[in-house]
């Protein structure tokens, strides 16, 4: 059964599909030995498609529905898209890992798509995290820094502004 | 001049033993980072500016152990920090920023240092410090929830945690699992009676780097950051760290 992970960048949505991983196994531990050689990590996990946002003001939007795990309209057409079709009442035949369970579990409630996200699922997030500029070509180095510092700057400003109270937010 | 150490008294900078940091020796020697926007103080702190062989300047910013956990280990002698020029770090805890803009000096222009910090109040000075300062990556969110900001952040090199809470081997733990490279490094501040008050010291140190070795990362060195704080320690080490190789000589 096919595997294909969503990574949430700043600079936008990017589906990877997984090769050749033991479905049952899910071995953790092989993961981890292969993620920091991007020669190995290549060949077991492959784009399949980056859906760059269309604007500032998109990532903002998609940054803050990430955030709280929510599903965006935007989001649903670029899983429904690039990932193989659900057919009406008969079970997929792959799954999606995602690093939140909370959009997982949203993911599957509006579109079907049935949702993972445990140890395995995240190891592999993290080869993603260590390799993205490498693996979308589109982005020269240093372009992803940049798309961080501005979405950085926005939301935190956002967050910032909206405490109307100005109290702050005491962790008990 | 203006900014200099005990005006007009001669000052030279020499490089630190950490890279990326520097001692101001004047009548007292200081610790100072070169700062990364010449002619701008980030929190009224005294700048330095020497004229170098060539006759070019460098502006240097003096670091207060008293006002910095961090500049205070390196006084306490800290063998390692691991956060040095290109560096990526994730600061944990950032507050205003102060500490903060010296880690940003020391990464300097090729490093990125995402900083979080949940309260509002001094979240807006991160803000506004981070405007001058294109390193740095504010991020205002609660450090217990990483994915909250997982389209923030990539891969570092370092996490620094500094958050004062009783549960901070667990939120350093969160963080480094999704941000921490295998093979990087942690620098944590612990604050003793922030942990538990009611045991000494020592015991709630020990019973802290015990819950990190639970948690892949391997506690290098500690160092106390008397007489800057009381009873506060330094841990620093590395994280999922590669085994070493066996010779098959069995």
């Amino acid at each position: 059964m096919a595997l294909f992970l969503l990574y949430e960048s700043a600079s936008g949505y990017a589906l990877f599909e997984a090769h050749g991983f033991d479905e049952i196994g899910q071995n953790t531990e092989a993961v981890r030995n292969s993620v920091s050689d991007l020669n190995r990590f290549g060949k077991v996990v492959q784009l399949r498609s980056f859906n760059p946002f269309t604007s500032a003001l998109d990532a903002l939007k998609q940054c803050n529905a990430v955030s709280e795990g929510l599903l965006t309209d935007e989001l649903r057409a670029v899983l429904e898209t690039n990932l193989p079709r659900v057919k009406e009442g008969k079970k997929a035949k792959f799954s999606l890992g995602v690093s939140d369970p909370k959009i997982g579990s949203q993911i599957s409630e509006l579109t079907k798509i049935p949702c993972q996200s445990n140890e395995f699922v995240s190891e592999l997030l993290r080869g993603v995290r260590l390799h993205f500029d490498t693996f979308v070509g589109d982005l020269k180095s240093g372009d992803l820094e940049k798309a961080q510092l501005g979405l950085g700057h926005s939301y935190s400003r956002a967050k910032v502004k909206f405490n109307v109270n100005r109290v702050d937010n005491m962790v008990i | 001049g203006r900014g200099g150490m005990k005006g007009g008294s001669k000052v030279v900078v020499q490089p630190h033993r950490h890279e990326g940091i520097f001692i101001a020796k004047g009548k007292e020697d200081a610790l100072v980072t070169k700062n990364l926007v010449p002619g701008e103080a980030v929190y009224n702190e005294k700048r330095i500016t020497v004229q170098n062989e060539d006759g070019s300047k460098d502006e240097y910013r003096v670091w207060n152990p008293f006002r910095s956990k961090l500049a205070a280990a390196i006084l306490g002698g800290v063998d390692n920090i691991w956060i040095k020029p290109g560096a990526r770090v994730l600061y944990l805890g950032a507050a205003s920023g102060t500490t903060v803009s010296h880690v940003s000096d020391v990464v300097g222009p090729t490093g990125v240092v995402y900083a979080v910090e949940f309260s509002h109040r001094s979240g807006r000075d991160l803000v506004n410090m981070a405007k001058k300062r294109t390193n740095v990556i504010p991020i205002i969110e609660d450090a217990r929830h990483p994915a909250k900001y997982r389209m923030l952040v990539g891969m570092v090199d370092v996490v620094f945690s500094d958050v004062a809470q009783p549960d901070q081997a667990r939120i350093l733990g969160l963080n480094a699992s999704y941000y921490l490279k295998a093979g990087g490094h942690f620098v944590i501040s612990i604050k003793a009676n922030c942990i538990d008050s009611t045991v000494p010291a020592e015991a709630v140190f020990e019973s802290e780097v015990n819950k990190l070795k639970a948690d892949q990362f391997k506690p290098f060195e500690q160092v106390t950051l008397e007489p800057f704080e009381r009873d506060h320690a330094c841990v620093v080490g590395g994280y999922r760290m590669p085994k070493k190789k066996k010779d098959g000589a069995e």
